[in-house]
């Protein structure tokens, strides 16, 4: 047996199993002999995106959506944050104008989804066990479960993370991070891929300033400082602060979503 | 964990490609500001890769700036 791989082939080289780098770009020859340079081998060009089947998946799932004129928006943060309650709260005010859904992700149990139902809303839970972040695989199955009304906002609230669920196109229209201030204001420049990735910023919990030291400002600068574009409400879910400006902004989408086409298609036609 | 998706997607698109011969190299490109971790993705290859085409391959990993996660090319055998 191959002592390097495990293999049950005696007969192959491991013939870069000694350390060296690569500088970008250089496929020129290396400056030490390879021990089967003798054997014919040949250089196959891939330049294939790691992630393209997520993102095929995930653009199937945007034209569906699309298709439904449903506004969908991709839900991320740190644990805790309070989606899960912004979510709540959003459905008890909202609820009676506009048709709400939400796929709850959550490495395990049903308990997010039980929340989301008591408050008025129809839910889907995906737990990912092991897993760290939804993918778009997930999310189109729980689109063909929750089967979301035309017109209709439909809120997939990802695994709490903020680190991997930036990497994943879910089909989402748009992806808001949520942070609240029992974390440190210094979060967007630590966790600079997912404020980067995400159109809005959430501020969660402001009722709570008095009791703890976050600078809001500093908070504000920093989501600029690593994505200038993005849009920032500052709120607390569970007092109500701010929560005016961000339901107004939400409408909006909702409303715009349904004034979106597929190309060359009249608006409603030929759709389920 | 999420370099484990990132590696199956790898495995695939190098495994799809191979028309049955054995690979024996692989090059990705990992932007930095993916946060994936190039130790990380070494480590679930080699476990993802038992079975596959790839079984055995190296992987070389060219770090760049930017969010590109990309397989440049392919040695096979």
């Amino acid at each position: 047996m191959c002592a390097v791989c495990g293999c049950s082939d005696d007969h192959h080289h491991h013939d870069h199993d000694h350390p060296h780098d690569h500088p970008p770009q250089d496929h020129g020859p290396h400056g030490h002999p390879h021990p089967a340079a003798g054997r014919a081998r040949s250089i196959v060009a891939v330049e294939q995106d790691i992630l393209a089947k997520n993102d095929r998946l995930a653009a199937g799932n945007r034209r569906r959506l699309l298709e439904r004129q449903v506004f969908a928006v991709n839900f991320v943060s740190s644990p805790g944050a309070g989606k899960t309650t912004l979510l709540e709260r959003t459905i008890r005010d909202l609820g009676g104008r506009l048709a709400i859904a939400v796929i709850e992700g959550d490495q395990a149990t049903d308990r997010d989804a039980r929340r989301i139902r008591a408050a008025g809303a129809r839910a889907v839970q995906i737990n990912t066990g092991a897993g760290c972040h939804l993918d778009a695989a997930m999310v189109a199955r729980a689109i063909g479960d929750i089967d979301p009304a035309r017109g209709s906002l439909l809120a997939i609230e990802n695994v709490g993370n903020l680190v991997c669920p930036a990497l994943f196109d879910l089909g989402e229209r748009l992806k808001v991070v949520v942070a609240s201030v029992t974390e440190g204001d210094d979060k967007p420049i630590k966790y600079p891929a997912m404020f980067r990735a995400s159109d809005v910023a959430v501020l969660n919990k402001v009722d709570l300033l008095p009791h703890v030291d976050f600078d809001v400002a500093a908070f504000i600068d920093r989501v600029r400082e690593v994505n200038d574009g993005a849009r920032v409400f500052v709120l607390s879910a569970t007092r109500g602060d701010g929560l005016g400006d961000f339901y107004s902004w939400l409408s909006a989408q909702v409303a715009a979503e349904a004034t979106r086409t597929l190309a060359g298609k009249v608006a409603g036609a030929g759709l389920a | 964990m999420h370099e484990l998706a990132i590696v199956s997607g790898i495995v695939d698109a190098v495994t799809e490609r191979s028309g049955g011969d054995r690979i024996v190299r692989v090059v990705v490109e990992v932007g930095r500001l993916t946060a994936v971790l190039p130790d990380a993705l070494r480590f679930c290859f080699e476990v993802v890769a038992q079975g596959t085409a790839a079984e055995g391959a190296s992987l070389d990993i060219l770090e760049t700036d930017g969010d590109t996660l990309r397989v440049r090319e392919m040695e096979v055998a």
